[in-house]
């Protein structure tokens, strides 16, 4: 019995020596939430940061987190984590700008909960069609609005960028009473829905529409952006901004909860920007995820938040009926 | 395709490789082994060990963990009667009764066996049927999804026990959970009172907890004192199966393996309504109805036969059409892109060779999910050998951490004791708890394509019969609840004659 | 240790006299159903406070709940109204028997994990919780070994350790 003791008393001794030096050789780690589906674009890049968080940093590492729910998922972050807390949080103006003018029972925050960290990309969406429709360019889908067709848009989310979006453009067409948003749990599953003819549009980002795109069940309409894209499999594809149609592209800023320590920002920062920076990551981030790096100042945040805020109020009214 | 067979097994074959693929297995047994550790959270942890690896070993360490997470969340279902996964909650209805019954390690390997069957099958569908199956399964629309999930409530008359009228009041409650959090298609909340960490409503693993082994923690209340101390050494575990056993146990497996496949290709559907529908099926078409929810060997083999057949079918999706069908395989897509690795069918062209690399990888997974599990049946076989003293307040340490797991929060912990108190008070109304997990697991995919179907159709019910799909799943839910209402009036007719 | 031991051991067995033969014969089905039927009508009751809906929905979000609790109340009423006719034909109600015993001792598990549970939170040493839930089941199994007390506090802390700095969950 005495043997049995000492020897669990060893192994314990063991046990605890070994956490120890576990500890104190440990990097801190930063829970980063993606608070949409893990197939989206954002829990990839975050993903991808993660993988490179160990080359750049012995001190900070990111650990990556998809919980889908959007504004439900940050409302729980910031309920959930302050100042001190290794964690970190997405959002975009989806939740800051639009949900937050649109219907601002459903946020439990505003921007004064987080200490700014970094912009990680910028991301044009596309407008795509069922293939059926034969619709490519702005031209083409004025033409077929004017027809009186029923439109269904799949969309990521019932708030958000993409519904905005496209509310905002077919509103902007004098389509607002013929539109019908159709909100899908990822963009995949939106994507996919144009496909298959459940709905007749789709927004989403390039990257998920690609491979739909490739099979021949859609055409790409129409980017929101200013211009026509330039790269990538879509370059050609018309900007709906040269017919003054509204638009803005996607960003997806890096969240840390407010109060948080500027040294241990500055940090983590720091380690975003070198990420960011790597060849790989770059090429990766513009070849196969089709977005482009974006690194922001908070000026440059805040500036998007109102401009986006600006966009939504003039189109409010279209996009409310 | 051939063309890539040969570079693909070279690929594959590498001492690297193997260690990976079984490295992963056994991570991924114990993980799951554990409840409230699921599978999706133990790739999460473990994808940072990929970031250093090439696409295959990364991949084939990922899948180790995936396929035999599929397999391991049988292991506590069938020990302690607490389902490691949601997915092996139908595993457990006959698995712990027939482990109660001294047979332990019949059930391991009966729960083995149909799992690498069912691994097996789904990864040669992969293989040779992958990208003709995605093309159906992409054909599926929201208006199908729904008729699938109510094809699934029909299981609700078999696992409601001896009334089907409170199973169904069960089944309500499940569903009525289900919808506690945001509104999928609106985003507004339901049923939050207030609580910020309902907003994401109630994770299932964590309810599980609370439902199933908490319970049966409270219910060493009812056990004897002499219960306490029966040396179950004595009991005999041979752990061999007789042939009338393993005849019987064919059919099942084959026919939960298809339906796995068919259940894991359809993109949103998972491993725990693959196993619920094949539970159900077999125990329909079973001569040996009686057994199920006593021990039945057949009840076993369709559960893990099926929720195993589901990995390879996910991946289907996943790899030709770039859909990731559930939350584990969306970071193993995350994975192969880091790796610059595009799913689609255009890559097979490009990186076939890869492509195949992985699908023949999923066979020999499978096959060292196998060797593995035989080494570890015996040990798992030995956790029923611990005294109760020892064993009770380990689960409840492993249940408790579990939950925290989920969202590192002790709400989640404080849910499990709630859904523990309800799980007791149903008992004492012989209500069943099964009927709530299924609504829990069937609730907001049921809610979400109805609701969707008829906004897209502008509320006309004829979207549900709108196409052949819809049909084929209205005459199977037909044929189903005709099964139930025989099934109830042979009951009936042989209660009143033994009146 | 051993007197403690001894002493609640002793405890328990006065107790457990007294409440061994208390049962009682509970209509369960008709409880069941008035104790769900009531659920449903809250779950209503609450639903406009509770859900907001939009104008603009074909189908709201109160819909699916609503026909959820329409159908729990319909089999409630099956239920009750099957034990009114038992009632009616002066048949015996379907009953269980409820031993107080089992009952009160449910309640003592319990409140081990209750109190496990409020250790972890309020302490934020979920190794606490877990020591007090190792010494709380096996006073609970009246257990004499010493063994088994080292054996399980050892794993105790052994589960904490690998989930604290292997799995990096922080409690």
């Amino acid at each position: 019995m005495k043997k049995r003791i000492l020897s669990m008393g060893v192994a314990l001794g063991m046990m605890a020596s070994m956490m120890v030096g576990m500890t104190a050789q440990a990097a801190e780690t930063w829970t980063v939430t993606c608070p949409w589906a893990p197939s989206g674009v954002a829990a990839m890049v975050s993903q991808q940061a993660a993988t490179k968080s160990t080359e750049y940093s012995d001190d900070l590492i990111l650990v990556a987190e998809a919980v889908k729910g959007d504004a439900a998922t940050v409302n729980t972050w910031v309920a959930s984590n302050q100042a001190g807390d290794n964690s970190l949080v997405f959002a975009g103006e989806g939740l800051l700008s639009i949900t937050s003018l649109l219907d601002p029972a459903k946020l439990q925050f505003d921007y004064e909960n987080f200490a700014y960290v970094e912009n990680l990309y910028s991301s044009i969406f596309v407008l795509s069609a069922e293939a059926s429709l034969g619709l490519e360019g702005v031209e083409a889908l004025e033409a077929y609005v004017e027809s009186g067709e029923a439109i269904s848009v799949a969309v990521n989310g019932a708030t958000g960028s993409e519904a905005f979006l496209a509310a905002a453009l077919f509103g902007a067409m004098g389509a607002g009473d013929q539109l019908k948003l159709v909100p899908y749990e990822s963009a995949a599953e939106a994507a996919q829905a144009v496909a298959k003819g459940e709905t007749t549009f789709a927004v989403s980002h390039q990257s998920q529409i690609q491979e739909t795109y490739q099979q021949g069940d859609v055409t790409i309409v129409c980017a929101f952006d200013e211009s026509a894209l330039e790269n990538g499999p879509f370059a050609g594809v018309e900007g709906v901004g040269e017919y003054g149609y509204p638009y803005f592209r996607n960003r997806c800023f890096v969240m840390a909860p407010a109060g948080t320590e500027e040294e241990t920002v500055t940090a983590l920062r720091t380690l975003y920007d070198d990420i960011l920076a790597d060849e790989e990551v770059t090429s990766w981030l513009q070849d196969t995820m089709l977005l482009e790096v974006d690194t922001m100042t908070e000026e440059d945040v805040k500036a998007h938040i109102e401009n986006v805020k600006a966009i939504v109020e003039e189109y409010e009214e279209i996009v409310a009926g | 395709m051939l063309q890539f067979i040969g570079p693909a097994a070279g690929l594959l074959f590498t001492l690297q490789n193997i260690i990976w693929i079984n490295l992963g297995v056994f991570i991924g047994s114990v993980f799951a082994a554990i409840p409230g550790l699921s599978v999706i959270l133990c790739v999460i942890l473990f994808l940072p060990v990929t970031y250093r690896l090439s696409a295959i070993p990364g991949m084939m360490f990922l899948l180790g963990i995936y396929c035999a997470g599929g397999y391991g969340g049988s292991v506590s279902a069938i020990l302690i009667n607490t389902p490691g996964t949601p997915h092996a909650a139908a595993t457990m209805l006959d698995g712990h009764p027939l482990s109660k019954q001294g047979r332990t390690k019949v059930a391991l390997k009966i729960a083995l066996y149909a799992s690498t069957f069912g691994g097996i099958f789904s990864a040669i569908t992969l293989l040779f049927l992958g990208p003709q199956v995605a093309q159906i399964a992409s054909q599926l629309g929201t208006a199908e999804y729904f008729m699938v999930c109510l094809f699934g409530l029909t299981i609700i008359a078999g696992v409601s026990g001896k009334s089907m009228v409170k199973g169904i009041i069960s089944a309500c409650i499940g569903l009525w959970i289900s919808c506690i959090g945001s509104d999928p298609m609106t985003s507004y909340d339901r049923f939050t009172f207030g609580v910020p960490r309902l907003y994401l409503g109630l994770d299932l693993a964590v309810c599980l907890i609370g439902l199933f082994a908490l319970v049966e923690i409270m219910s060493r209340a009812e056990d004897k004192k002499e219960v306490l101390h029966v040396d179950t050494r004595k009991m005999k575990d041979d752990g061999v199966l007789t042939p009338d056993e393993k005849k019987r146990i064919r059919l099942p497996i084959f026919l939960s393996s298809l339906i796995g496949v068919m259940v894991g290709i359809i993109p949103g559907t998972g491993a725990s309504e693959a196993s619920w529908f094949s539970y159900n099926t077999v125990k329909n078409i079973s001569k040996h109805k009686e057994e199920f929810g006593h021990g039945s060997v057949e009840g076993i083999a369709a559960a893990e036969a099926a929720n195993n057949a589901v990995t390879g079918a996910t991946l289907i999706p996943l790899l030709t059409l770039g859909i990731p069908g559930d939350g584990t395989v969306a970071i193993m897509l995350s994975a192969l892109m880091i790796n610059g690795l595009n799913p689609g069918l255009s890559l097979f062209t490009t990186d076939g060779d890869i492509m195949y690399a992985i699908m023949l990888g999923l066979i020999l997974v499978n096959v060292f999910m196998l060797l593995q599990g035989k080494l570890l049946t015996q040990l798992f076989a030995k956790v029923v050998l611990i005294p109760k003293e020892i064993l009770t307040p380990i689960i409840v340490i492993f249940c408790f951490a579990g939950a925290y797991s989920v969202n590192k929060n002790y709400f989640d912990v404080g849910v499990t004791l709630v859904f523990a108190l309800i799980a007791w008070i149903l008992r004492k109304f012989d209500m069943p708890a099964v009927p709530i997990l299924l609504g829990m697991v069937l609730g907001k995919m049921t809610e979400t394509n109805f609701r969707r179907a008829l906004f897209i159709s502008d509320g006309n019910p004829k979207i549900f019969f709108s196409s052949i799909y819809c049909i084929i799943f209205l005459l199977l839910i037909i044929v189903a609840i005709g099964a139930i209402v025989r099934s109830k009036m042979t009951e009936n007719k042989a209660a009143n004659k033994g009146e | 240790m051993k007197d403690l031991i001894e002493r609640i051991d002793s405890g328990f067995d006065r107790i457990s006299l007294r409440l061994e033969d208390k049962e009682i014969q509970a209509p369960v089905d008709l409880i069941a159903g008035i104790l769900f039927l009531l659920f449903g009508v809250f779950i209503l009751a609450i639903m406009p406070e509770q859900v907001t809906v939009s104008e603009k929905d074909v189908v709201n979000g109160r819909a699916f709940p609503t026909m959820l609790m329409g159908l729990l109340m319909f089999c409630c009423v099956l239920l009750i109204g099957k034990e009114v006719i038992r009632i009616i034909r002066k048949q015996p109600l379907t009953r269980k028997t409820i031993n107080l015993l089992v009952e009160v001792k449910a309640l003592v598990i319990f409140c081990i994990l209750l109190v496990t549970f409020l250790i972890c939170k309020y302490t934020g040493q979920f190794v606490a919780g877990a020591v007090f839930c190792c010494l709380g089941f096996l006073i609970y199994f009246r257990c004499k070994k010493p063994a088994y007390y080292a054996i399980t506090l050892v794993l105790a802390v052994a589960i904490w350790a690998a989930f604290r700095y292997l799995l990096k969950v922080n409690f």
